[in-house]
């Protein structure tokens, strides 16, 4: 029986299966955070609702594909949901929201301390948090990273610095984040 | 490593770990430390562990709702029977965050001053606007609405401490294009903190403040052409 209270695994069984109440209570679920994503990375409405309505109907349509081995359902949209955010700012030419607005529009975003992140199990508010701690140069080399796909060499043409320099920025910021998710993770381990 | 110890293929490896789990590792060295990490257990846990962080950067991102009409238009190319959208209490646009306002600034504020390195607590609620707020410990956070023609088409959050902060959020005001944002303080000086673009009446925006929040007693977003688009009225003059 599929309800709004259904896991995203169950979700997507569902879904695998054809059933339209499965995927109605999934795009409910996400359609905010796959918006969200990529509303945040282009500050463009309309590309936003394509790249949006694109990523749910890749998800209805490789659902039967998911391996949660390999990772959350989370984070299989969200990759998906930002994959086709860079694919829509490459072929539009456009240019993407700032790392740093990036950055603060999350930061914005934050809804519970985060001490009561841990204690929910909430990675979101966590990863706030930790990434508002980084170091402004770590923050957006992570940001450029991991949100926008950019390498090392780009962000070291794009930042002007030197390639170690990036490479350094990311592996040192992306390792604070990391204790992070850590945290979390040891928190859910332990009840 | 310690001194005169033998460099292990680790060592080698261990700084592109990051960038592998980033998935921005490209050509040789890409396929050579794969092949390590292949041969390595304690660097595929790490990579693991390492992977777990990078995929939840994009999950930082805020909920925004989608415009009016999505789901509609959605179920209709998945195929999926029509169903009535859920009803909205209100309509949050796109552009704001689908949270409390004034919950959300003042966390805001307080996450930034720990991006600006300050040791502070945490308070437990929000505060109103145009007052003082509880805010981190120690430190003064100001929200109040930015309002045109009686209506709240957004927010301005200041935030104190030794590194001041502001934040602005324009939310379905209909201002298209380049905006100024300016703090008039007591002494009835206007000082430009910064100028951002709003799109399709919406903006989110942060910036240094180069006065001490206490004195601002408003702030004004101002289009390319010198009017005053809205008012936040930030601490009472009585």
């Amino acid at each position: 029986m599929i309800d709004s209270g259904s896991s995203d695994e169950a979700l997507l069984s569902g879904m695998a299966m054809g059933d339209q109440e499965a995927a109605v209570v999934f795009v409910r679920r996400y359609q905010r955070r796959i918006f969200g994503l990529a509303y945040s990375m282009t500050n463009d409405a309309s590309v936003s609702e394509e790249v949006a309505q694109e990523a749910l109907i890749r998800v209805w349509r490789h659902a039967p594909v998911f391996d949660h081995r390999r990772g959350s359902v989370t984070s299989w949209v969200l990759t998906i949901t930002r994959n086709l955010t860079i694919d829509a700012l490459r072929m539009r030419r456009a240019v993407p929201t700032d790392p740093d607005d990036f950055a603060a529009s999350a930061m914005l975003s934050l809804e519970h301390n985060p001490e009561d992140a841990i204690g929910r199990g909430d990675v979101s508010d966590l990863m706030r948090a930790a990434l508002a701690d980084l170091a402004p140069e770590q923050r957006r080399a992570v940001v450029l990273a991991a949100v926008y796909g950019r390498t090392a060499l780009e962000i070291s043409d794009e930042e002007s610095i030197p390639l170690g320099t990036a490479k350094t920025r990311i592996r040192t910021g992306l390792i604070r984040l990391r204790a992070a998710v850590e945290r979390v993770r040891q928190t859910e381990g332990e009840r | 490593m310690i001194e005169g110890a033998r460099p292990t293929p680790c060592d080698e490896y261990s700084d592109n770990l990051a960038e592998l789990a980033l998935g921005i590792l490209t050509g040789r060295e890409r396929a050579a430390t794969l092949a390590h990490v292949d041969s390595c257990p304690r660097c595929a846990d790490e990579l693991e562990q390492l992977s777990h962080a990078a995929d939840a950067v994009a999950s930082v991102a805020p909920e925004i709702e989608p415009p009016m009409g999505f789901e509609v238009r959605l179920f209709s190319q998945m195929g999926v029977a029509e169903t009535p959208e859920r009803s909205r209490r209100r309509l949050t646009p796109p552009g704001s965050v689908a949270r409390s306002p004034r919950w959300v600034l003042a966390t805001a504020a307080a996450v930034i001053a720990l991006a600006l390195g300050l040791s502070i607590g945490w308070s437990t609620g929000g505060h109103n606007g145009g007052k003082a707020a509880d805010g981190p410990v120690g430190v003064e956070v100001a929200t109040a609405n930015l309002t045109a023609n009686g209506s709240t088409v957004g927010s301005v959050n200041t935030y104190g401490g030794s590194k001041p902060w502001m934040i602005v959020t324009l939310a379905d005001s209909g201002t298209q294009g380049k905006v100024t944002c300016e703090v008039v303080t007591g002494d009835g000086v206007t000082h430009k903190v910064g100028s951002f673009t709003a799109k399709d009446g919406y903006g989110a925006w942060g910036a240094p403040l180069r006065v001490a929040p206490q004195d601002v007693r408003k702030a004004e977003v101002v289009s390319s052409n010198g009017k005053v688009i809205a008012i936040a009225a930030l601490h009472d003059v009585s």
